[in-house]
Parts: C-alpha cells; structure tokens; sequence
C-alpha cells in the first residue's frame, strides 16, 4: 500500500518547531479499533521447503500448511482521543500498521472491530492518491478534484494553480503513462492538496521530488496544517515528526505502545529502533 | 504489552465513555452506513463525478492501440459476423419465419454486448478501484454506476455502426432488405432502458464481487447461458414449441424482452411488431432490476475498501 520510503530531509527545509497550541474539543476518537486484512493464497512452503514425495503431495492436497485465506491482524485494538489543535505524528517500525491506522481513521478502510469518531470529514493528503495512468495531467486534475468533493467548476478554475504547483508545462496534456516517476508523484501531491480539510491526514508526503520542489511542498503543508484543526502525521523521519507534532503514537505490531510528549515518545522509539537486530517485523500472525 | 517500555498509555476510554464523549461533543461515527435517504443524495450530488470518472475512462478505453477508438465498433462488428456465418447461414433453420435473419443476428448481438460488458464490468469494479476507495470518501455507489455508464457512452457510436451493419445485410443473398423508419428515432431510448436494467444489475454483481472474487469465474457461464437463453442469434419463439411450459419463461425474461424491443424499434421484422406492451414490460424490469441492485449495493456499503 505505502511505499515506506524514508525521503531525504534537508536540515534547513525542516519546519519551525511547532509551538504549544491550546487544546480545544476532541476531534477524532478512536474506540478499540481493530483492522484485519484478508490475504488470499498464502501458504507455506510453496518454494522453501524440501520436496516432498508425489504421494505425500497427494495426501495432503486438501490439508496445505496453512488455510487458503490468511488473516493479518494489521492493526489490534488502539485507542486514543485527538483535540482540535493537535498535531499528532505516528510513528512505528515498516508494516506496524501505521498506514492502515491512519486510512481507518480517515474512514477509507472500514473497521473490522471497534468505532472511529470524527467531527468532520477527514482527508487523506498522500503521494499514493488513485490517478489513471492513461489519462493526462489536466483530465486526471478533474477526476481527482471531483473525488475530493469539488465540484466541476471549482476544479476548472483551480487546474492551471494545480499544474504550475506541478511544475508539469506540456507534459499537463499528455498521457501519465509518460510522465516521470518525479513529476507523477508531484502532481499527486498537488492535486491532494487542493483542499484545506478540518482534519488532515498526512502519510509520508513530504518532501516529493527534488530539493526546490520539497522546499514547496513543505511550505505548502505547513500552510494546510495552520488551517486545519487536527493533523495526523506518519512518517519515518523523526526530524519532522519531533518539528512538526506535538504528540506522538508509536505503533508497533498494531498496538498503540506509547501514546504523549514529542521528546519522550520519539527517544524511546530511536532507542527501539537502534537495539533492533534484524528488520523482520510486520504484522504478528496468529 | 502496554507497558513493556516502560512507558504508560494514556488511561483508555471504555467503549461506553467513547460513545459518550462523542456524543457529548457532537462527533459522527466513521464507516457506518448512512440511511437510504441520505445516500441517495449525496450518490446524486456526485453526479458530475460520475460523469467525468465514466468519460475519462470511455476515453482511456482503447488508446493503447494503432487503431484506438475504432476498436469500440470493430469488436461487436466481428462478434456479429461470426454468429452470422454460423447461424446465419450454417444453421439457417434457426430462426424461422424471420425475413433477415443476418440482421436479427446482428441486432441481437450487439444489443447483448451493452448488457455483457455492464455486467462483466459491475462485478469487476469494486477490485479494480480500490486505490481510489482507498485514497478519497464518496459513496462507493459512484464506482459500478460509473463503470456502466462508460459502457453506455461507448454504446453510442456502436448503435450507429449497428444500423449501418444490420442494412447492409440487406444485399447478403437471400436476406430481406433492412431500410430506414422513423421508428429508429426510439432507438436511444431503448438503449437507456437497457442501459439502467444492466447498470442494476452490475451493482447486484459489485456488491457480490466485491467480497467474493470467485464469482467472477462462474460469471462468462452465467453469460453465455444468458445469450443462448434469450435468442441473441436465433429465434425463441420459433424453436421452443408452442405447448412447452419454460416458453413464457423464455419470452418474458428480461434479456429477451429488451432484444425483442430493440428489433421491434428496428422494425424490419413482420414478426416482431412494435406494442406499447413491450415497452411497459421493458420500463417495468429496468426500473425494478435498478431499484433492487441499488438498495442491494447500498445494504454493504460499509465494507467496500475492505480486504
């Protein structure tokens, strides 16, 4: 789902440290929710076992390993209240269950188990939003824009702001299939951030592209952020999330293991991370 | 677990001091199904949404091809000249009484393709879309609507080529002559009752498709079952016999209800009058199929996006 990429930050693009902002309201709850992935055909033994004789094979046809259908456990039983006025980075090693959390909680992905209580419509500001590739810049700006609620005539007047954000030229009116892999997620990024949403949801945006462009981007989440009453932050540089967030989750396993100060959180989880021998993680499963 | 770095997590709320938090500051659930009413409306407010996602994709359909567009018309064309040669002229006793019988072939071929594709296309689109019901709140109703309204529109320059096909069957040997009636002008309509009984019935395959990959597979049975069941390329009502009790069943099924309204609107057949009877009926099973797909899709539509 997320490339968990760790994007190269600058020192000097990184944001002011955010300042203590007075808490308001809750804005999101998040009661025991549980997230279960549903994986088809997962079994062992497919390449790495050692062969078996023709006849043990046909004995145990209809016994394989493990059942056809896999259930991943992606995220199991977090909890947690958000304020107006927060800015809450979540942070968790690769296949914590960060991304699926944070899709949950913008209600893209349905819980399995538990509730997710919002004030408003979350929205999900990513480099992984859906465009077809077939289709060029300026019709994918329309599809895009009127996935995000606009309507039409909100779209047309903002696709020449979204393309020169894009940094696109002409390539706006060719086919995506041509675009580079740097301009593609470039005109991702501008196309979600055509709104200012009251909750936002940040997975791993950014910083896309080259140096100049991340300097844009940044100022450009930053200036949502202000607007925006309760930020969600994933990422894998701690850098940004201990400037940007003013609390911190840590997921691990998909279990909320800390939940609180910036500092506290942030330290414990390098520590984590640096004691950590091998990078064999993920979900557990049962 | 909780605790194993040493660190505590915040007191947690039970359940029940949850619900009441957020009722007490006016919070909504996430993820829960919205009433009918209120679906309904907010699927109309996306109209435009539909409109765009549908042409967009009509668009994208063929262009990864030297003859692009084209394709659209081409494939029925040779769908129909294959059950032309067969039935048209191999098994020539197939349609009795019928004048044309390349032309009725050809119809009902062509016809039955706007129905395959929306049907193939519902229960596909749930899958095929989940990047973006992943990625942006909308009522998930928009994606198979949107998927047969792009069959739809790819109809339109395809109900065109059909006339032009089924007159020039008219100098095969031994076919009737198919000439142009004001009739045609109906032709459009028609095609939008076929267009929403498929697109009711892609939503009953959607939400199907949607948890249940495997339907898929049993679907292009389903499909030809339907296609030989309805007379596509030869005559129900001349083959089954008259004192059969499955004949009712055969004629007044939807799917040959519609044929037989599309070759009435064409009218070259003595046989298939057009009646206003034939019009009720067709109305009667689009607006009923589409009423029943969209209340079914509507009653899961929490669980699209999960895996």
């Amino acid at each position: 789902m997320t490339e968990d990429i760790d994007f190269e930050i600058d020192a000097e693009d990184l944001p002011q440290r955010a300042g203590e902002r007075t808490l308001g309201s809750p804005s999101v709850i998040v009661d025991d929710l549980h997230i279960t992935y549903r994986v088809f055909g997962g079994r062992r033994g497919g390449t790495t076992q050692t062969k078996t004789s023709l006849l043990n094979r046909a004995i145990n046809l209809g016994r394989p390993d493990s059942g056809p259908i896999t259930e991943v456990p992606a995220v199991r039983g977090v909890s947690f209240v958000a304020h107006h006025g927060e800015t809450i980075g979540i942070v968790g090693t690769n296949g914590s269950g960060k991304s699926t959390l944070l899709r949950a909680v913008a209600g893209l992905l349905p819980p399995t188990k538990g509730r997710v209580f919002v004030s408003a419509e979350p929205a999900l500001l990513g480099v992984n939003a859906a465009l077809l590739p077939r289709l060029s810049g300026e019709r994918n700006i329309m599809v895009g824009g009127l996935a995000l609620g606009l309507n039409a005539k909100e779209v047309r007047e903002r696709t020449q702001d979204v393309a020169s954000f894009a940094e696109l030229g002409d390539f706006l009116y060719l086919p995506m299939n041509a675009y580079s892999s740097g301009m593609a997620s470039r005109l991702r990024f501008a196309i979600s951030t055509i709104t200012t949403p009251k909750i936002l949801m940040i997975d791993e945006a950014l910083a896309t592209g080259d140096a100049s462009f991340r300097k844009k981007s940044t100022a450009r989440i930053e200036q949502i952020r202000d607007q925006a009453g309760t930020v969600f932050f994933v990422s894998h540089s701690l850098g940004s999330v201990r400037a940007m967030c003013t609390r911190v989750l840590w997921i691990d396993k998909g279990v909320l293991v800390a939940d609180g100060d910036v500092d506290e959180v942030c330290d414990a989880y390098h520590e984590f991370v640096q004691g950590r021998k091998d990078a064999s993680s993920g979900a557990k499963l049962r | 677990m909780n605790q194993q770095h040493g660190r505590a997590v915040t007191q947690r709320l039970t359940s029940h001091e949850a619900a009441e938090l957020a009722a007490a500051h006016g919070l909504h659930e996430m993820g829960v199904r919205p009433p009918l009413g209120r679906y309904v409306k907010s699927v109309w407010g996306r109209r435009s949404f539909i409109w765009n996602l549908s042409a967009s994709r009509a668009y994208a359909r063929n262009q990864g091809s030297y003859l692009g567009q084209a394709w659209t018309v081409l494939k029925p064309v040779l769908d129909a000249a294959t059950f032309v040669i067969i039935f048209g002229f191999i098994f020539h006793t197939s349609a009795p009484g019928i004048d044309n019988r390349a032309a009725f072939i050809v119809i009902g071929t062509f016809t039955y393709a706007l129905f395959q594709s929306s049907v193939m296309g519902g229960i596909g689109s749930v899958p095929a879309n989940l990047q973006l019901i992943r990625s942006h709140q909308f009522p998930r109703a928009v994606v198979p609507l949107s998927t047969a309204l792009t069959e739809t529109m790819l109809f339109g320059p395809v109900m065109v080529a059909m006339l032009a096909v089924a007159m020039l069957t008219g100098f095969l040997p031994g076919m009737a002559p198919v000439v142009p009636d004001w009739s045609w002008l109906l032709l459009p309509f028609a095609a939008l009752l076929l267009a929403i009984f498929s697109s009711g019935l892609g939503l009953v395959f959607a939400r199907l498709g949607a948890r249940t990959p495997d339907i898929a597979n049993v679907l292009p049975f389903l499909l030809s079952l339907g296609r030989y069941g309805s007379g596509v390329m030869f005559s129900i009502a001349g083959m089954v016999g008259t004192d059969s009790w499955f004949r009712p069943l055969l004629l007044h099924q939807p799917v040959a209800v519609f044929l037989e309204l599309f070759r009435s609107v064409i009218g070259n057949e003595p046989l298939i009058p057009m009646t206003p009877n034939l019009w009720l009926e067709a109305t009667a099973w689009a607006v009923g199929v589409f009423a029943v797909g969209f209340l079914f899709f509507w009653g899961a539509e929490e669980t699209y996006g999960r895996d």
